[in-house]
């Protein structure tokens, strides 16, 4: 009786942090589904140049690469994602070829492949959701 | 009261949050958003801001490196995910550092820093007019400018921008009123955006003036004027 009035809940992936994502847009999950959908829109382009620094060992480029897309996975509750960025973007400051970032690459580039599943995956069940929040 | 601000920002998620940011304010108007620095350059080379959220680490250029080459000094909030940059920020004087992403209340408290009369530049810009010269307050400062270094004045909105050969200076002025202020003698209104100094046209055409090699227009109400003014024979 009592839960009545109580608007749905979203619960997302356990790996967003839920905290995060309202303190940037409380329970607006029509905003969050924006977002996310931005943020895909955007991904594979960002991705590519990550990928693209790497196959022409430019570390510079690559450090740059890994710095742009990391605010994405803030906006997207995904704080260890970027945290890993920045942990990489660290390693490329510190590398004096590219070789010494091999292990390192194939790392975050699993990281943020990852990363996208789960973005996907939650925009696609908040679209859900938000078509039918009752 | 609302300050124009513009947001250069290459991350769409980030430029777009910010832009929900400002809209949420009531205190922003957003003007235009840039992903990269030189699109933000030649935006800012013709429209007045009062306010640049602005993100460091861009594709060809930084945020620094616009700041290095504007004509005047609007405040700046930099926006970046790399807290390394506050002591170049502090370098630059900027008004805050939000690092991405932030929150709408840590936005508002940016918003809190910028001096209440951030838009307003002065409203008198022009202190003295002498016969060679006149004083400007731009950026702060009061500047004289000799009228010979004057090559033409532009107007910009509620803005006018001074060039000179060296440099522009941008104030919150208009046409209008700089018309009565400066020297007659040296100057004349050849249309309602310029005002040009007489001296230094080089040629002039059928609807135009050149003034080192800045093609000027000269308007139907204003021809007769201009061309009794020339040393003609």
């Amino acid at each position: 009786m009592g839960n009545e009035t109580l608007p749905k809940q979203f619960i997302f992936n356990e790996k967003m942090d839920k905290e995060a994502l309202y303190s940037l847009y409380t329970d607006d999950f029509a905003y969050i589904e924006e977002i996310f959908a931005t943020t895909l829109q955007h991904f594979d382009g960002d991705f590519s140049n990550v990928q693209l620094a790497y196959e022409n060992a430019n570390i510079e480029d690559l450090r740059k690469a890994v710095h742009k897309i990391k605010p994405t996975f803030g906006y997207a509750g995904l704080l260890e994602t970027q945290s890993f960025c920045k942990n990489f973007e660290d390693k490329c400051a510190a590398a004096g070829s590219i070789a010494e970032l091999s292990d390192a690459y194939t790392h975050i580039k699993n990281v943020l492949l990852e990363a996208k599943d789960i973005i996907e995956n939650e925009y696609n069940r908040l679209k859900a959701f938000n078509a039918n929040p009752l | 009261m609302s300050l124009n601000c513009i947001i250069v920002e290459d991350l769409q998620v980030a430029a777009d949050y910010l832009n929900r940011c400002c809209e949420k304010s009531g205190q922003l108007s957003v003007k235009g958003h840039f992903a990269g620095v030189s699109d933000a350059l030649a935006f800012l080379n013709n429209n007045v801001v009062d306010l640049i959220f602005l993100d460091v680490e861009m594709p060809g250029a930084t945020g620094f490196d616009l700041l290095d080459q504007i004509a005047y000094s609007p405040k700046v909030i930099l926006t970046t995910s790399k807290p390394e940059y506050a002591f170049d920020a502090f370098e630059y004087n900027v008004t805050d550092f939000l690092k991405k992403p932030f929150t709408y209340q840590r936005f508002l408290d940016a918003l809190k820093k910028l001096p209440p009369a951030a838009a307003e530049v002065s409203e008198n810009t022009i202190t003295e007019t002498g016969v060679d010269h006149i004083f400007i307050k731009s950026d702060g400062k009061l500047i004289r400018l000799n009228n010979e270094d004057i090559l033409y004045i532009e107007s910009m909105g509620d803005y006018v921008k001074f060039v000179t050969g060296e440099k522009k200076y941008i104030t919150h002025n208009t046409i209008k009123n700089l018309e009565e202020k400066v020297s007659k003698q040296s100057f004349i209104k050849v249309h309602r955006s310029y005002i040009i100094n007489i001296d230094k046209i080089s040629n002039i055409r059928e609807n135009g003036l050149f003034i080192s090699g800045k093609e000027i227009p000269i308007s139907k109400a204003h021809k007769q004027e201009v061309l009794k003014r020339l040393n003609i024979i």
